[in-house]
This record gives structure tokens, sequence and C-alpha cells, in this order.
């Protein structure tokens, strides 16, 4: 029998038909085409100058962006765009370095491209978190795991940069992902009820970083 | 407080000013065109529960300087309270206004939530600077309860182009001992230049710098620097001829005292 034609057809083509979590899971892969492999964040710029060396100092600094710096900031930007806010322009502007600028409108032009031509949903390019908010709501994905996957990706990325150019074994980059893990879960339950003022937080030397890698001498990572 | 400045001839003078409260301004007499304005904090520092407002204009065509009498203070707050600052800086066209407050010393359990926005005409031209120390490094105090928020936007058009947000709650000093964060520093400094030429002079900055900190142009017609230091003497070092650089003028007199 199956549904009757008159009801299958209401069905917009962007409600969620089948289990969301693939769908997350494909959006936040490595291997979905954002290029998020060119980028270090600033860590290239940290680790040319000594400051990250080994799995320890890698933790610290990867832990100070994701809970403190652009991390938080993205969870909370994603939220708010998934609630129907419009932080687009604030978005950007909350890029302090060219580096993060760079990223932030590369990954979400990419983003929101491949969001386009795979799900024929509306989502129009901008700051990477306002991409992936605007595809959440599109795509009825749910908010709380889907940031938890953007910060997996977001450190796992930093953390496959760290490890090759400290360098460091594979098993230690993966224990320090698997480490972060219940970070990602508290400020994903933080950036469900937080507002624009809860946006930025204090880390000044990764925020130096970021702006010191353009003029760094040998580059590896675009940013 | 509400000041605002226009043109006379070649010299930018006074429009309006309305003085409430704790907050005063002085006006040195100073042998050239542009006006200078020095704010004054009566109170002495800033605690819980204060709330001090400054509205300045920068009329068409004038140059505005504005700086502090000396450093400011954010004492100890009590629970669940904080102190409030916020500055509204509005740049008309042609107008070059320059937003140059002393330090900021957070005291131990000090609780400051500050905005300092900042609307500007497009072909306007900006020069701002906050500088934050973590406790008084000389007197060994040590920052162990903090709760901060210092905003900086930029408008243009009334459209955002540059938000810089600073936000901590909890031991500062253990924070800003970490290699990730702030790598043991004292002090810290943004610097914000927004005018159409505004990283003109962004090769003999980086060079002024070295590795204080770093600066770059984040979208065109702005640039930012970040800068850390041991402590506020430390900072001033580099902080003092990186705004002179930007400014093309020697810094407003208080800042040489």
């Amino acid at each position: 029998m199956g549904i009757p034609m008159a009801a299958r057809m209401i069905i917009p083509m962007t409600t969620r038909t089948t289990d969301p979590l693939p769908v997350l899971h494909q959006l936040f892969s490595p291997a979905f085409p954002v290029g998020a492999f060119a980028y270090s964040h600033g860590l290239e710029t940290a680790i040319a100058e000594g400051r990250v060396a080994d799995a320890g100092t890698l933790r610290d600094w990867v832990s100070a962006v994701v809970e403190h710096g652009a991390g938080w900031s993205d969870a909370v930007l994603i939220a708010r765009t998934a609630a129907g806010e419009d932080v687009a322009d604030l978005a950007l502007a909350l890029c302090v370095s060219p580096g993060r600028q760079t990223e932030t409108q590369a990954q979400g032009a990419a983003f929101a491209a491949t969001v386009r031509a795979v799900w024929g949903a509306d989502v129009t390019d901008a700051a990477y978190p306002v991409a992936v908010g605007h595809t959440l709501r599109a795509l009825d994905l749910p908010l709380r795991d889907a940031i938890r996957l953007y910060l997996q990706a977001f450190a796992a990325n930093l953390i496959s940069a760290g490890v090759r150019l400290i360098p460091l074994g594979q098993t230690d980059g993966q224990r320090l992902v698997l480490a972060l893990g219940p970070v990602f879960d508290q400020l994903a339950d933080a950036a469900m009820t937080a507002g624009t003022d809860d946006l930025g937080g204090l880390t000044p030397v990764t925020d130096i970083d970021s702006l010191r890698h353009e003029t760094l001498g040998t580059r590896v990572f675009r940013t | 407080m509400r000041l605002s400045a226009k043109r006379r001839g070649p010299l930018s003078v006074i429009d309006g000013l309305r003085q409430v409260g704790s907050l005063k301004v002085l006006f040195p007499r100073m042998n050239e065109d542009a006006l200078t304005a020095v704010l004054l904090n009566t109170a002495g520092g800033i605690t819980g529960g204060d709330r001090f407002t400054a509205d300045i204009t920068a009329g068409e065509g004038t140059t505005l300087t504005l700086t502090t009498q000396a450093a400011e203070r954010a004492y100890r707050a009590q629970p669940d309270s904080r102190g409030e600052v916020r500055t509204r800086l509005t740049l008309a066209p042609g107008a070059r206004l320059d937003w140059l407050p002393q330090e900021t010393l957070l005291y131990d359990r000090a609780a400051l939530a500050r905005r300092l926005e900042v609307d500007l005409a497009a072909d306007a031209t900006f020069l701002g600077v906050e500088t934050l120390v973590f406790g008084r490094a000389a007197m060994g105090e040590t920052l162990r309860d903090l709760t901060l928020s210092d905003h900086i936007t930029v408008t243009r058009g009334g459209r955002t182009i540059f938000a810089d947000r600073l936000r901590f709650a909890g031991d500062a000093q253990a924070h800003l001992a970490r290699a990730g964060v702030a790598g043991g520093a004292g002090a810290m400094a943004s610097l914000i230049r927004a005018a159409p030429d505004a990283a003109d002079r962004l090769g003999p900055a980086r060079d002024l710098i070295g590795a204080a900190g770093g600066i770059g142009s984040p979208a065109p017609g702005i640039v930012f620097a970040r800068l850390v230091a041991s402590d506020g003497f430390a900072l001033r070092r580099v902080l003092i001829p990186l705004i002179a650089l930007f400014r093309s003028d020697p810094l407003p007199r208080p800042w040489m005292i």
C-alpha cells in the first residue's frame, strides 16, 4: 500500500525522513569537501616558534582555542543561527585576523555549495558556523549533536595539523581527540542556551598566532 | 557624559558637553588644531553596581583625541554585582577620532562589563586602544577570581564590520599562565584602526611589534593588533611607539607623565 500519494507530496524534500546521525557524520567528516586540512588556525605559528612541541603543549593550545576561542564562539553562532537569529555579519566581524576570515569564509562557502548541490537546500554562502546553522534548519538536524560533531571535527583537524608538523604519532593524536570529548559535550550543552552576549573568550596568544601566520617564513598551511 | 566636537575654521572645538556623576572631562590647552579631551573618573575606580556612560561625537571634519587622566581601576566587586562601562563613539564624515585611554587595572574579584561601540562614516578615521593589566604585579597581587566581558564593536553605516569579544570568569591567574592562552603574560592590549587607508603602515607596525604580538588586516579598511607583555610597563614600551606610528603625532600628555 504505502503512503497515499497526497500525503507523500506534502512532505517537503528537506524534512527529516531518515536517521539524522549519518547525515551529521557526513557533514562533519574530514571527507566533506570544505578543505579544512588547509587551515591550522595559527597553530603552525606556535609550532614554528617552538611553543607547541609535544602532545602536552598541543593539547593545551587546541583546548584553549576550542574552549575559549573560535570553538566556543562557533558553537554559539551555530545555535543562534539554527534558532533563526541573523548573526551573519557578526560572525565575520568576530574574525580578528585575516587568517580566520579566510578560514570561515572559504569553508562556509564550500560547505554551503555542497549542501545546495547534494540536498537541494537553500543555504547561502556565509561564515562557516552560519552556513552550518542554516543547514541544520533546512535539513531539520539535531542541534546539540551537530555542535558536538562540529567541535570534534574542528579539534581533530587542528590535532591532525599538529601531528604532521611537530611531528607526533597518529595514536597520540587520536588520544588527544578522545580526551577532549567531554569538552565538546559541555560546550554543546552551554551553547544551546547561550546568547550573542556570551560570545568570545580570552586567548590572546592564539589570536596572536593567527595574526602572525601570514608573515611566517615557510608555511605548509594557508592559515 | 556627553561630548561633541565641531569645526570652527581650522580648529576642532567643543560643540556640546554634559557631565553627570563622577565622570569628568578636562580640556588641556594644546597648541594644535585638534581637540584633546581627558576623561577623569573622580570616584577613583569602578566597582560592582557602578555604571559609567560616555557618548562622544566627532562632528564633520573634526579631529578629536580622547584619553584618561590616569589608569582606570576595576576594584573588587560584591558577589553578583558588576561595574558597567559603556562608551559610544560616533565619527561624522571626514572626522578623525583617537580613543586612547590609559590602562585598566583589574584587581582580584573585579567584575567588569565594558562596551566600546564605534560608529563610523565611510571616510572617517578611527584609532582605538584598550589595555588590560591583570593584577598589580609589582605588589605581588594575583587574580584568583575575575569576571570580565570587554566588547569592542565597530559599525559602518549601521553594519557591524569588526567585533572583539573578551570574556572570562574564574581563576585568571591560572588561565593566563597557560602557554596556549597568554604564556604567563600579566598585561594585554588590543589596537584597532578603521579608516580607508587603515593598512598603510602594516609593515613598520609589524617591525615595531616584533615578538610582542601580532597585527593584520582582517577586512578592508580594518587593522587589528593584539599584544601581550609581562606587565603594564613592558607593554607600554611597544604600545607607545605603535600608537605614535598610527597617529603620526605624539601621544596625549597624560600618557607621558
